[in-house]
């Protein structure tokens, strides 16, 4: 059971739901995903610490352990990408794991494809977190070293803390970054709550970096919870 | 300077002059003020050389002007202290009492007569002016009563100016003691006396026996507290009682007969608010009632629907055709989305209803809040070509985003649903610098609302009469709802040129200096 065929990626889905649990199994297995499941928070953790998956769905709305306690054990030991699931209404939990190191999350109900692509760029992540000199995507290219950025190969000019907000986005790329996240980030744990900061600044990247900067397609809104550089747009 | 908490705006009670309890100079005072104006005549009188007899006359005027302020026994002692003092000290030989002849005696006999026989007079007089004056104040008292309890608008405000009229009028503390629904008595919060256990003892026993106790009319003057039933109509309501005297009082036949009146107007007022309480709950009932069933009506059709496609579509997904299982998957898929509108609406509507909605109030991009109830919306805004019109200054908003989000997205698939397929939709946002409010519409080029349904269309449950199949009438109020919950408005007119037009309106604030690094 626990020989995992090597180039199946293994996944954890760690839901209460039995039906939630069999369907996802089918939309992954088809994927060619290997599945593993948990429908307690506890069984959950002894299941990641056995297998070691390559990355893990977690249901926010447990019996026995909160979600964000979940997480938060798992985080002590592993650093595999977390996917959190969550119904509507369920906004505070959800940003509260994603402050507590999930790393993407998806709200009931959510369709397959928005699933897998999802995992996809969670997984193509772990392969690329060596940080290269050069990331491209689309019209991009963002020289990490010399703080370039050239779209369709013409030179951006961007200020030092616009530079800043938009290396944060290219180097945790098509990760959610919550609003706490970016402020602390760069404008440190004293200015968690000046939103009106960070929408100021994403206001005037996307005037530069945007083709139409009122339907952004690279620096997406996550409604309530903060803003995503998706790499690959459909 | 006067303070106004304003929570808590009593009713002022009306003016009323003064108090029902007579004010009569104390007995001690008459009797002093009556001889120190004869012993002043008097002193006056030795150093004077007039005949005694003009001295006769001056102490009669001094005992009649007396008589208009003092009572009828103290200027029968003015009358007697003067004849001796005038005897004793004017009439020579001075400092004693002489023999009078018979012209001074008969000049005394008719200066007693006509000093007794005015002060008489003017004391009667003065007491039918007296009754004129308190028949007058019960009068007004009762006139401002029934006024103040017809402007009541509840119960509680009524009883409140009652008891403070009371308290004015009759000089002293009262309390109210009404039974509820539960047989047991209960203190009115506006009362300003409180009970002791003897009084709530014998306020229990008025209740029950329905005779007004306490003290008998008329009775000694006493500190003990009154009791007075509020009957209607054969039962009881309550008991009205009066206490925390000053100092001891006896009430005349008249007072207690106004106290009565009063007992009366507060029972009427107590029974007809009831009355009124009781038609508004079977009102409420009656519209909880109607909401419930269309609620029922239409949640069961709007949830059966998407139901009944997903399982006809499963039972059918067995089939070997391809291209016929490719179509019901699209089925299922349209189905799901208008359940999770469904279930997404009703969810809203309940948070709207459970008065727990507070909207959470942060810097937004109206932009950002576009593209995701564009998002949100998905598929359904498909058809609907969509031009967004943002001016380049438009500023940050206040406003929760969660919220915002829903309300645009509701805007969207309302127009989605009511206007047909290639209908374009339009979305504007900036600021109304005249008004100072930011603003963000949603118009469609459709059929538009009529104008009857106007007025109604952010009332729940509230369809168009020719409105299609896929809504339950709730999208419109969660809309309404949600921009209240955000301090903001939502209104509806007709574009020029046909359709309707959804203007949103909130607050405009700034936000302080973004640096530019």
């Amino acid at each position: 059971m626990t020989t995992a065929r090597p180039g199946k990626p293994t996944l954890l889905v760690i839901d209460d739901e039995v039906q939630i649990r069999r369907l996802l199994r089918f939309t992954l297995e088809d994927a060619g995903y290997l599945v593993r499941e948990a429908d307690t928070g506890h069984h959950g953790l002894v299941e990641a610490a056995h297998h070691h998956p390559d990355a893990v769905l977690l249901d926010l709305g447990l019996p026995d352990l909160h979600g964000t306690e979940v997480l938060k054990r798992l985080r002590e030991w592993s650093s595999a990408p977390v996917l959190v699931l969550s119904v509507l209404g369920e906004e505070e939990n959800k940003i509260a794991a994603l402050d507590a190191g999930a790393d993407d999350y998806l709200t009931k109900p959510f369709g397959g494809g928005e699933l897998l692509a999802r995992l996809r760029a969670l997984l193509r992540r772990i392969k690329v977190d060596e940080p290269a000199a050069i990331a491209r995507f689309g019209p991009f290219e963002v020289h990490l070293v010399d703080r370039k950025v050239l779209k369709n190969g013409a030179f951006v000019k961007l200020t030092a803390k616009e530079y800043a907000l938009f290396h944060l986005f290219v180097t945790h790329r098509d990760k959610v970054l919550t609003h706490s996240q970016i402020l602390g980030e760069l404008w440190g744990p004293e200015s968690l709550s000046q939103t009106h900061y960070l929408r100021i600044f994403m206001m005037r990247l996307r005037r530069k970096l945007e083709d139409e900067p009122d339907t952004p397609r690279y620096l997406q809104t996550e409604s309530t919870v903060g803003y995503r550089l998706v790499t690959d747009p459909r | 300077m006067f303070s106004f908490t304003p929570s808590l705006t009593l009713p002022t009670p009306p003016p009323v002059s003064r108090s029902l309890i007579s004010h009569r100079l104390a007995v001690s005072r008459e009797y002093l003020e009556v001889a120190t104006v004869i012993a002043a005549i008097t002193l006056v009188a030795w150093f004077t050389p007039l005949d005694y007899r003009v001295f006769g006359d001056i102490y009669l005027a001094a005992v009649i002007a007396l008589s208009l302020r003092v009572g009828r026994w103290p200027i029968l002692f003015a009358t007697v202290f003067s004849v001796l003092a005038w005897n004793f000290a004017i009439v020579p030989p001075r400092l004693s009492f002489s023999q009078l002849d018979l012209k001074d005696g008969v000049f005394l006999g008719t200066y007693f007569f006509t000093a007794l026989l005015a002060g008489q007079l003017t004391s009667r007089l003065r007491a039918q002016e007296r009754r004129e004056r308190q028949r007058e104040q019960r009068a007004t008292a009762l006139f401002h009563l029934s006024r103040a309890l017809n402007a009541a608008e509840t119960l509680d405000e009524g009883v409140a100016t009652a008891l403070r009229l009371a308290d004015t009028l009759f000089e002293c503390r009262s309390s109210l003691l009404l039974s509820g629904e539960t047989p047991a008595l209960a203190v009115h919060a506006a009362s300003s006396l409180s009970l002791t256990r003897d009084d709530l003892a014998a306020a229990e026993q008025v209740y029950r026996s329905t005779v007004p106790r306490g003290r008998p009319a008329a009775s000694k003057p006493s500190l003990a507290s009154l009791h007075v039933p509020l009957h209607h109509r054969g039962h009881t309501l309550g008991v009205l009682t009066l206490g925390g005297w000053r100092r001891p009082v006896s009430l005349a036949a008249e007072d207690r007969e106004l106290l009565e009146t009063f007992a009366a107007q507060i029972s009427l007022h107590v029974e007809r608010e009831r009355l009124r309480a009781v038609s508004e709950h079977e009102k409420l009932l009656a519209e909880s009632d109607r909401l419930q069933r269309t609620l029922l009506d239409s949640v069961s059709h709007e949830l059966k629907t998407p139901l009944a496609v997903l399982r006809t579509a499963a039972e059918n997904l067995t089939t070997d055709d391809p291209s016929r299982r490719q179509s019901l998957a699209a089925e299922v898929r349209t189905a799901t989305a208008r359940l999770t509108r469904v279930v997404g609406n009703l969810l809203n509507q309940s948070r709207l209803e459970a008065g727990g909605l507070i909207a959470k109030l942060d810097w937004c991009d109206v932009r950002d809040v576009i593209v995701a109830a564009r998002r949100d919306v998905g598929d359904a805004l498909a058809p609907h070509p969509i031009t967004i019109a943002i001016a380049e200054d438009t500023p940050l908003c206040q406003a929760d985003f969660a919220l915002l989000e829903q309300v645009v997205a509701n805007l969207l698939v309302n127009a989605a649903l009511h206007t047909p397929p290639g209908t374009p939709v339009s979305i504007s946002a900036g600021v109304d610098r005249i008004a100072e409010r930011f603003f963000l519409t949603v118009a469609d080029r459709g059929p538009g609302l009529p104008a009857e349904l106007r007025d109604e269309a952010f009332h729940k449950f509230r369809r168009g009469a020719g409105a299609r199949p896929g809504g339950l009438g709730l999208g419109l109020s969660i809309v309404h709802g949600f921009m209240r919950a955000q301090g903001g408005s939502v209104q509806v007119s007709s574009q020029p040129g046909g359709g309707a037009c959804f203007t949103l309106h909130l607050p405009y604030l700034t936000h302080d200096h973004v640096p530019h690094e």
